[in-house]
């Protein structure tokens, strides 16, 4: 697509940045890694540790931007982001009961616990939320809002009467520590987030015309009730496996996209792919962070996004910028 | 020729009735308006003659077919409706908006988006937000969209409500340009007598069924205004000083 209007100098900037980041990411942790001198020790904690946890953290976080993107623009709302329909609350719910009942997180039990758990809830969301005349927006929020607050309700309880250490590890994996994961996460997450991101996107136009409201989305061709699903289902697809793989990372999902917008314009075919990257930069980015200031702890990743973003997202809305 | 015509035309939902039996129809090139009480059906007409309702009895011809046989696209080439209320917080550019227009196009547009500024005023807003615009601005930057749309028949739910006399009157002017020139058929709902006074044609319904249809003159007589309104009280005064207020400043 053609674009006069500086964005594709943006995307070129943004991509040249993230590169560096990952980089930095990847080579910076408890010890800095050396890339121009590499012992087959570093090579093992390269390729065992710090690639995966920076691919899955880019998976995550752009997985979790691009959600953002869809579930701002379906609902019409800009404080919609990829937890408010409750699809965290039914992974977290599955995955505590997973780890709190031993199951370890090596095996690749409590992801696909997580990931059932983020699918069921959304099949769930998308059955209250559908009226007389299809998916309605609003039906959808409420039934997601409603949803997310039982499932969480239920997650409080079942931590409340837990006693052993999995407990800690659940509090955890809520607060988007990404210590724990492998490579085995990664094939399947790879493939439900591109197959969620490659749905967006050939919804893109649906996207843009639904954010004008459904009867100007009508007008300009487009079934808004049948958009509204197949965009809904992307978004879940992408948020299951990025809850899934890595825990419950917040804050990227809401502000990631008002920051594209605010730099790229709001074309979908703009924002859905420079959110993918700009969340997983942010979060690649959050979690070397993480890794590195209080060493040896580990501060977790999502703690870490929010607490380097909120400022920035704050100081966008003083300027009066974000959109 | 008849761009859109409505045949018999009946639609309720529950047990209310919006609309008994309703015949009429828009030529090509014609600015109709679409006057009386609140309630009176004026939405549901623009709604059903968009293909967002569907009528219980009777059809919504457009291009001598039912609007429902047209899928979304072909529809999209042919009607375009733009509600009452448009949305000023949607977070696009100008330009980007109007773009949205191409849609339903494979190839070519109905019109390039710079033409379709060009025509509504707003070549120099293309990179401004939606949110920085006024209300007649706004009004101007969708209807652009329509035109990129290439649209056929443009329906207009109350276009010139919020709008201070002086955009209402460049949205009339406008919207007369595009009639002319394009060939456009326009079908709006609006309130203001003096406006309505000089679009091509009326038509005046209350409660579901039309009650006068025809050139203003003919539509806008102080005893079928006063009946359709229920208004007596300083009726006369105010039809006549709309009435005269509208000319002077056409």
């Amino acid at each position: 697509m053609k674009r006069a209007d500086g964005s594709s100098f943006i995307i070129a900037a943004l991509c040249v940045l993230s590169l560096c980041i990952i980089v930095v990411s990847v080579a910076s942790g408890q010890r800095l890694l050396n890339p121009f001198s590499m012992d087959s020790q570093t090579c093992r904690t390269l390729l065992a540790i710090r690639l995966p946890r920076a691919a899955v953290a880019l998976l995550m976080g752009g997985a979790l931007g691009a959600s953002g993107a869809i579930l701002q623009g379906i609902f019409r709302n800009p404080l919609a982001d990829p937890y408010i329909l409750g699809i965290s609350s039914g992974a977290a719910l599955a995955a505590s009961f997973g780890l709190m009942s031993g199951i370890s997180l090596f095996t690749s039990s409590v992801p696909i616990l997580a990931f059932i758990g983020a699918i069921a809830t959304g099949a769930a969301v998308v059955i209250l939320g559908h009226g007389w005349n299809g998916l309605q927006p609003e039906r959808l929020l409420l039934a997601g809002v409603g949803i997310g607050f039982f499932l969480s309700a239920l997650l409080m309880l079942v931590m409340s009467i837990s006693v052993d250490d999995g407990l800690k590890r659940a509090i955890l994996w809520m607060s988007g520590d990404l210590s724990m994961v492998d490579w085995e996460l990664l094939p399947a997450g790879l493939i439900l987030i591109l197959s969620g991101l490659g749905l967006a996107l050939t919804r893109r136009r649906g996207l843009n015309a639904l954010t004008l409201g459904d009867d100007i989305a009508y007008s300009l061709g487009f079934n808004p009730a049948r958009e509204r699903l197949f965009l809904f289902i992307a978004a879940s697809l992408m948020t299951a496996a990025s809850v899934a793989m890595g825990g419950v990372v917040g804050f990227i999902g809401l502000v990631v996209p008002h920051v594209v917008r605010r730099h790229a314009g709001s074309d979908a075919a703009v924002v859905l792919p420079l959110s993918v990257v700009a969340g997983g930069t942010l979060l690649c980015l959050a979690d070397a962070i993480g890794r590195t200031v209080a060493t040896p702890l580990e501060l977790p990743a999502g703690v870490i996004a929010a607490l380097i973003g909120s400022p920035y997202f704050i100081f966008l809305l003083g300027q009066g910028k974000t959109h | 020729m008849a761009m859109l015509e409505f045949a018999n035309v009946s639609f309720s939902h529950g047990p209310k009735c919006f609309m008994d039996q309703m015949s009429f129809s828009v030529s090509e090139g014609e600015l109709l308006g679409l006057m009386g009480p609140n309630g009176s059906g004026k939405s549901t007409i623009l709604k059903l003659a968009a293909g967002l309702l569907s009528p219980q009895r009777g059809e919504v011809l457009v291009g001598r077919q039912a609007i429902g046989s047209h899928s979304g696209r072909e529809r999209a080439k042919l009607v375009a409706y733009l509600p009452q209320q448009l949305d000023l917080h949607a977070p696009f550019r100008v330009g980007e908006l109007v773009r949205m227009g191409k849609y339903p196009h494979d190839g070519s547009p109905g019109l390039a988006v710079e033409d379709a500024l060009q025509i509504v005023g707003l070549q120099r807003k293309a990179k401004t937000q939606l949110a920085e615009l006024s209300g007649g601005e706004l009004r101007r930057a969708y209807i652009a969209m329509t035109l990129v749309q290439g649209a056929r028949v443009l329906l207009l739910d109350e276009p010139l409500a919020s709008l201070d006399i002086r955009y209402q009157f460049d949205l009339y002017r406008l919207l007369k340009d595009i009639v002319r020139e394009k060939g456009v058929s326009v079908i709006m709902s609006l309130h203001d007598i003096g406006m309505g006074a000089m679009l091509d044609r009326l038509i005046l319904i209350r409660n579901g069924r039309i009650v006068s249809e025809g050139n203003p003159d003919e539509v806008l007589t102080d005893e079928i205004v006063r009946d359709t309104y229920g208004v007596n009280d300083f009726a006369d005064a105010y039809l006549a000083t709309n009435r005269s207020l509208c000319r002077a400043l056409a």
